[in-house]
Formats: structure tokens, sequence, C-alpha cells
């Protein structure tokens, strides 16, 4: 167990008692369940005082908070596209179009803050953060601004952030030599790194001797600026108050006196910066840390420096992943051998999975992590409320997408299950069908052949109907659908198909012998038609069953005799017996013609 | 004095039972705590109780001081008891259903050294297996182990179950931690864990995330947690490593659903949740001092 760098946060439980108390918990789905008690199981356990509550504690409030859905939904959009991107543009084009996607995340991140901005949320500062972390990421990152157009980039990005910028280049614009200073601005696009070098030199050579000639003594302002545009640390210094922060100081500096900065050295000036700004009055806070990282170059320092920091794993996880698409993140083996990028997405999916229609993001996100994301996703998915059958049916239908069977499965049950107590019994039928599940199937058809012979007729009729193969499931549904069909065939008064297939439920023991007695009773009407239904052969197997049903009862309910079973055997006799002698003078008559 | 809450499978309500007999059911849906029951039945405290899997319907079991193992039952609207299981000489310390998989089981540890084995059989009966002395003095604590099926995971042809091998863990006053192993219909002793000095009070079995290890949490009032994995490959060799020594007796372990963050609750008034991944994330929560 690798130890714990840091003091993990302390989090009190507002309200839970001081002092006796102890406390126990229990992991739900999300959150986490603290609730007082005192352990020590002696006796009775009487003893201490009687109420004690129960308080619940979630990781990932963020969700819940409606303007940073905007943020999950749009940056979702982005994350997929990205993982669908070319794979198969390098070099340049491939490096364009990873820096459009930083630009867009942090697109939406500014949209973000805009809304907050109206709404006065507290997270506008955060967002801020994470754009201005995000932006520099980009810069020295994704694009990998090379040594020239890297300054230019870095003062673009102190600028966007900082609100009173501007003060010092205002003043630099309205000095004396502003043709040289246009040089310097038009730099980048048709000059080379050396020539730009020279030009500067020259220009910083000029400034120097216009400095020590004395041109400005008389107006101590005009050699202020002329020694900022030196490069002067301490005439900068001096104007502290004009800039807000130490990475403002940095770009500054970095403006008078190395403008050629190149990437690699920036972590020597920046340090210094921050020494020189901070001057040892204050002490780091997060956000310098995470920036002087990336001035470092040190990726992992700045995504395990994020992660502390912020409090969701939105930041962390979609940058992580933009790096790992830029091919910049060495694969830092964690305790189940998964990956940086990995482990922060499951992480951030999982969060997701928390709430009632964003848990449908997650879903993608758990995709596109090859080694355990199917496996989070079996877990997740399972415990996603189905409140509703919509609900359900989308659920399914991402676990069918993905042959996750035992889910599928899994889910069917509890759905035919919620059916079944609440008496919906085509419901339940067809959910246990789709969930495969026999033994169900057999208890449900059970109950619509109990509902049949307390009502008399059937309940979701179109269900029964059409069975089709899935009949099959289980013997009791079999004989549901065929019993049907055999009310079907004598409704289109088709009787000697209704016939026969009467016969064969009971001769091919499909009916279970609770039901014979039904059965046979429904042979009555079919033994009393005018023309006759059942040949002698079949009138034999009638009355086969019949003494079959009547030997099995008489031994076991000789003291339950029942009037009305008597007399419907009675009845049925003599009925097979009318047509018995029908059919034989019907049979005889007819033969050889 | 509520002993034990959990939740159920989705989040939606909140089962608790407390030294005064009862178990409540709470609905907690949108932050909200509606008591929907307060269902009486045991004579003595209620140590615990676990919700069984929803395709089974609404299944609560409890377990109590007063020896018996009670399982409820939601029908139209209202909660029942639907079993209660005597079968146990001394106080039921704690209960777990098996895997959904299985069908429905539970499993209970007593003070009186036994564990029972409670299976639905349909049709409202119930089938009984014991293991008596399964720890000399008392169990305190039982957790199943995922279900995994042996060999392929091809679709099963509708109406077969596969071939499980199930497994539970338990935790007694010998201060072990047992495995027990089903193997043609009896329950055996599979392994026997030692590193504890003092009883174990909890034992929780991670779910699985697909890798070819098992991994078991152990606390016990020595204030030590050990995290025990065994290398499916290899079969049989458990190994430990000491997770932490707190001060005081560590009373309740658990995983949360990937098995990321173990949570760790014990006498020095904290819960610590702690993840073995990328450093961090150590939560501590510490009643309010006044």
């Amino acid at each position: 167990m690798e130890e714990l760098d840091a003091e993990p946060p302390l989090m009190v439980v507002p309200g839970a008692d001081p002092v006796a108390r102890q406390l126990c918990f229990a992991w739900g789905p999300a959150e986490v369940l603290v609730c007082e008690t005192l352990f020590g199981r002696r006796g009775t356990g009487e003893g201490g005082p009687s109420a004690s509550r129960v308080f619940v504690v979630r990781k990932d409030q963020d969700i819940y908070i409606q303007t940073l859905r905007k943020l999950f939904n749009e940056s979702h959009g982005i994350f997929i596209g990205l993982q669908r991107s070319e794979e198969e543009l390098v070099g340049k084009s491939r490096k364009a179009q990873l820096v459009q996607v930083s630009k867009n995340y942090r697109s939406v991140i500014r949209a973000c803050m805009e809304d907050m901005h109206q709404a006065a949320c507290k997270f506008v500062s955060i967002l801020s953060a994470m754009e201005l972390i995000w932006n520099l990421c980009e810069i020295l990152f994704v694009e990998a601004a090379a040594a020239g157009p890297l300054l230019l980039r870095l003062l673009d990005w102190v600028r966007l952030h900082v609100c009173d910028v501007d003060n010092m280049v205002r003043e630099v614009l309205s000095s004396e030599n502003p043709s040289k200073h246009k040089l310097f601005w038009n730099l980048g696009n048709t000059q080379t790194l050396t020539e730009m070098e020279l030009k500067w030199q020259h220009w910083h050579e000029e400034c120097q001797r216009y400095l020590q000639d004395g041109t400005f003594a008389s107006n101590s302002h005009m050699e202020s600026i002329c020694k900022i545009l030196l490069g002067d640390e301490d005439a900068i210094l001096e104007k502290k108050e004009l800039m807000t922060t130490w990475y403002h100081f940095l770009v500054t500096r970095l403006l008078y006196s190395h403008p050629t900065v190149k990437p690699m050295e920036l972590r020597f000036y920046a340090q210094s910066s921050m020494d020189l700004f901070l001057g040892g009055e204050s002490s780091p806070e997060p956000l310098d840390t995470i920036l002087m990282a990336a001035f470092e170059f040190e990726m992992h320092q700045v995504i395990k420096e994020c992660s502390i920091a912020l409090s969701n794993w939105w930041f962390v996880a979609h940058l992580t992943d933009l790096l790992d698409h830029c091919k910049l993140l060495q694969s830092h083996n964690l305790y189940f051998g998964s990956n940086m990028r990995e482990f922060l997405l499951l992480e951030y999916a999982s969060g997701l999975f928390s709430h009632h229609s964003l848990w449908q993001l997650g879903v993608d996100y758990f995709d596109h992590c090859p080694e355990y994301g199917r496996v989070y996703l079996e877990l997740h998915i399972e415990r996603i409320p189905l409140n509703t059958e919509q609900k359900a049916l989308k659920v399914l239908r991402i676990c069918e997408q993905r042959q996750m069977h035992e889910q599928v499965r899994s889910i069917c049950k509890i759905m035919a299950m919620k059916a079944l107590r609440n008496n919906r019994l085509g419901s339940a039928l067809s959910w246990s069908i789709r969930a495969k599940d026999a033994a169900f199937a057999t208890l449900i058809s059970d109950r619509f052949l109990k509902d049949y012979c307390e009502r008399g007729c059937f309940s979701d009729l179109d269900l029964i109907d059409n069975l089709g193969p899935s009949m099959l499931l289980s013997d009791r549904l079999t004989f549901l659908g065929k019993y049907r069909e055999f009310h079907r065939l004598y409704g289109e008064k088709r009787f000697s198909e209704a016939a026969k297939l009467l016969l064969m439920l009971m001769t091919a023991h499909i009916a279970p012998c609770s039901f014979w007695m039904t059965l046979l009773t429904d042979a009555l009407p079919l033994l009393e038609q005018k023309e006759v239904v059942f040949s002698a052969e079949q009138t034999y197997e009638l009355m086969r069953c019949l003494e079959d049903l009547t030997a099995g009862k008489s031994d076991k309910q000789k003291f339950q005799v029942d009037d009305v079973e008597t007399m419907k055997v009675e009845m049925l006799r003599l009925a097979l017996a009318r047509n018995l002698a029908r059919v034989i003078v019907k049979e005889g008559t007819l033969e050889g013609s | 004095m509520i002993h034990d809450a959990q939740m159920d499978y989705y989040g939606t309500r909140l089962a608790t039972c407390s030294s005064d007999r009862s178990v409540k059911i709470f609905d907690v849906r949108n932050g909200g705590q509606i008591l929907i029951a307060d269902l009486r039945g045991h004579e003595g405290p209620v140590w615990q109780v676990a919700w069984a899997h929803p395709m089974y319907g609404n299944i609560l079991a409890s377990c109590s001081y007063d020896r018996k193992v009670i399982v409820w039952k939601e029908e139209n609207g209202t909660w029942e008891k639907t079993y209660e299981y005597t079968g146990h000489d001394s106080s039921v310390n704690s209960v777990c259903w098996a895997p959904h998989d299985y069908g429905l089981i539970l499993a209970c540890g007593s003070s009186d050294g036994a564990i029972s084995l409670l299976s639905y059989t349909g049709d409202g009966q119930w089938e009984v297996k014991k293991i008596s002395n399964a720890h000399t003095i008392g169990c305190n604590a039982v957790s199943w182990a995922p279900a995994v099926v042996p060999g392929s995971l091809i679709e099963q042809p509708s109406g077969q179950k596969p071939n499980y091998i199930k497994r539970f863990a338990s935790g007694g006053c010998d201060n072990l931690v047992k495995i027990w192993k089903e193997e043609d219909g009896q329950w055996k002793e599979e392994q026997k864990l030692e590193a504890h000095s003092d009883w174990v009070r909890d034992v929780a079995w991670a779910p699985s995330i697909g890798l070819p290890t098992s991994t078991i949490a152990s606390c016990s009032q020595d204030g030590r947690v050990f995290i025990w994995t065994c290398d499916d490959a290899s079969g049989n060799s458990w190994s430990p490593k000491l997770l932490h020594k707190f001060n005081d007796v560590v009373w309740h372990v658990s995983w949360s659903i990937t098995a990321n963050i173990l949570a760790v609750s014990g006498g020095d008034n904290k819960v610590t949740a702690t993840s073995d991944h990328y450093t961090r994330f150590a939560m501590f929560l510490e009643p309010d001092e006044n």
C-alpha cells in the first residue's frame, strides 16, 4: 500500500453527537451511510442514549450543481469526438487537431463561467482557475510552443486571465521608440528565431545606451520605464502592485529580458519569479504549486496536484486523456496495473452514475477504458434504479449492445418481479420470457391459469396468442399457450382441431393433472355438438382420462365428496357415452362409402 | 441505539436496526427520510440487517441477540415476516445474502460458534444447513465471495444452472478468518487465515473486477486491518498485508461496489476510507466536538 504523502482531509459530520458516540457506516451505491452507535455488544446492549441518527455522506456533490451539468454534457461530446478522431493524422495536422480539442474544452469551461457569473455562483473562481491551468497546459504540452511563439502565447495567457495586465504594455507603447517596438511585436510570422534575437539584441543595446547616456535623467518616470524595458528586475518589482500574480511578473520579466526563452528554461525563471514576487511573505497556494509544476514540465505532478486540489474528477480526467492522446504520458503503474488515464476516467465516470440522468454519459466513458471499463460498467449499471419501464428499457438496450447477458437477465428478472408484485401479469410474463427465466414463467403461467379458472376468461390475450417459440421456455407456459389456442380454435368453430388439441394436452401430459377436470369440462360442449366431433378412438381416450382422474381422486378424497364434482363427473360420463354411441353409428354407417 | 444501517441495492431505501428491538425501513429518495415500516418481531437488540437482491422482491434479513434470524418481505405494499429461524443457541451476530446467481441463500453467524445457511426452495419453504463449531466461542461475521463461473463464460441455455463454486468467509472469536467452500452439497472448511491476535470483528470479501485475484479485508479487536489476497491461478495460498494498525478496536470493514475504496470504522470515532490506487483519498469522518 502506497504511503499517503499528504494528511488526508478531515471531514466533520455536522450535527453528529459529540463525546460518547462512535460511528458505524455502510456503503450505498454512491454514498456512505454513517450512523451514531456504540460498539461493544455486551449482554443486552442496553445503556447509552436511546436515540441515534443516520447521516448520508456523498462524495460527488458537484454532480448536483445545475450549471456544472452543462460542463459534463458538452465535454462528453468533445471527449467522444477525441476518442474517435483520426489517428492517421501525424505531425503538424494531428497536433493542430489536438490543440483544437483543447481549445474546445476551454471554451466549454468559459461558457460555464459565463453562466455561473450570471448566477453569482461560487464556482466561478474554481472554473477560472481550471481554465488558467488548462490553458497553460495547452501552451506547454499540447501545442508545445517553441522558443519565440512561446512568449507570445504566454503573454496572451496572462492577458486573458489578469484584469489590469495591460498597464505595463500601454506604458511601453507610449514611449519614445514605438517603431522599434512594432518590430518586436511583428515577429513570429516572417522572421526566424535568430533574426528576431538579433533584432532584439540590437534594440536592447540601444535602450541600454540611452539609459547610460542619461537621456532620461531628467525624467525619473521615463528612466524607470527604460529600466523595465531592459528587464531590470528590481525596476519591475517596484511596480509589483500592478501585477497581480507571480506568473504575471514572470511573463513580464521574460518579455523584457528573455523574449526568446526556450521551453526548458522556463522552470528557472518561474521558480525565481515566484520567490522574488512572494518574497517570503506568503507561501504558495495550491494553484501556484500546480502552475509551477507545469512550468517544470512535470505532467504527472500537475495531474496529482490537481486531483488533490479540485473537488471532482472532471478536470484531471479530461486533461489526462488529452495528454495521453498527445502521447505524452508514460505508463504510470498503479496497484492493479491500470494506467493513470484509465484510472481517472473510471473515477469520473463512476461519479456520474450517482446522477439520475448523467449516468448515460458515464457509459461512454467506460466504453473507452479498455481494461476495466466493462467490468465497472457491469457493476454500476445494475445499481441504476429502474423506476420506469422506459428507463429499464434504456438500460437494457445499453447492456444488450454490449453483450452483457448477465446484467440483461438480472434486470429482466427484477422487472418481472416488480410487475408481478403489482399484479401486472402480462408484463411479468414478457419480462420473464426476456430473462429466459423458466421458473418464473411457470409461476406466472400458473397465476394466469388460476385467474382463468376464477374468472372464466384470460387477461393479456395478445401476449399469450403471440408467444411463438418462447412458449417452450417452460412446460406450464407451453400449456398456457396451447390452452389459449384451444379456446381460439373453439371460437373459430374449428371444432375437430380444437378437439384434437384438447385431447393431446392430456395424453401428451402437457396439462398439469390439476387442470384435467377443467379440460374435460371444456370438452362437454364439444361432446354435445350436433355434429359428432370426437372419433370413437378419441372418445375412448377421453374416457380413460376421466377414469384416471377419478381413480386417483377416490383414494385420497374419500371423505371429501363434492356434490358439484360428482355431478360434473356424472355429466361427463353420460356425455361421453352418448358421443360414443353416436360415433359408432356414424363410423359404422360411413364405412366403405 | 442503532447497530446497523444498510442501503438497498439502488440507494432508495434505508433499513436500520436497533437495540430497541425494531427494524425500521425508510424511503430516502431525494434526500428525504420517510418511515415506511417499523418491524417488530425480535425480542432483543437487533445487530444486523441485509437486503436481498431486488430480483427476489423486497426482502430484508435481520439477526438479533434473541438468537433469531427473521426474513421480512414486502407484499402488496406491506412488510411482513416471511420466515423465522430459531436454530441457534446464542446471539446471531451477522447475516449476509449470497450472490443472487446462487438463489436466495442467507448465511448467519452466531455466538454459539455455528454458521447456518438458509436456502429458499420455493413455496415458502426454506432448507437449513448448519456448520457447527465453525469458530470456537463464537462467529462474528460472514461475507460471501462474488459469484464466478468456472471455466467458460458462454451463455448457459435457459433453465440450466451453471456450476458455481460457492464460497464465503467468516471471522470469529478464535482470532481466525476462515474460508468455506461447498462440495457435493456439504460445506467444508477450505482455509484458515491466521494473523489477528484478538477476536475478528468483521470480514468483507471484495467485489470482483475481473482480476485473477481474490481479496478479503478483515478487522479485529486487536486494532489491525488486514487485506488478504489469493492468486486464483495458484489456488489456495492467501497472503495477508497489514493495512493499518489503529489505536482502538476496529469494528467494521466494507468495500465500495467497484472495490476501489475500503471503509473502516473503529472505536477511535472515525470512519476511514482508503483507496489503494493513487495515494491520497482518505476521508476521515469524526463526530463534531462541542
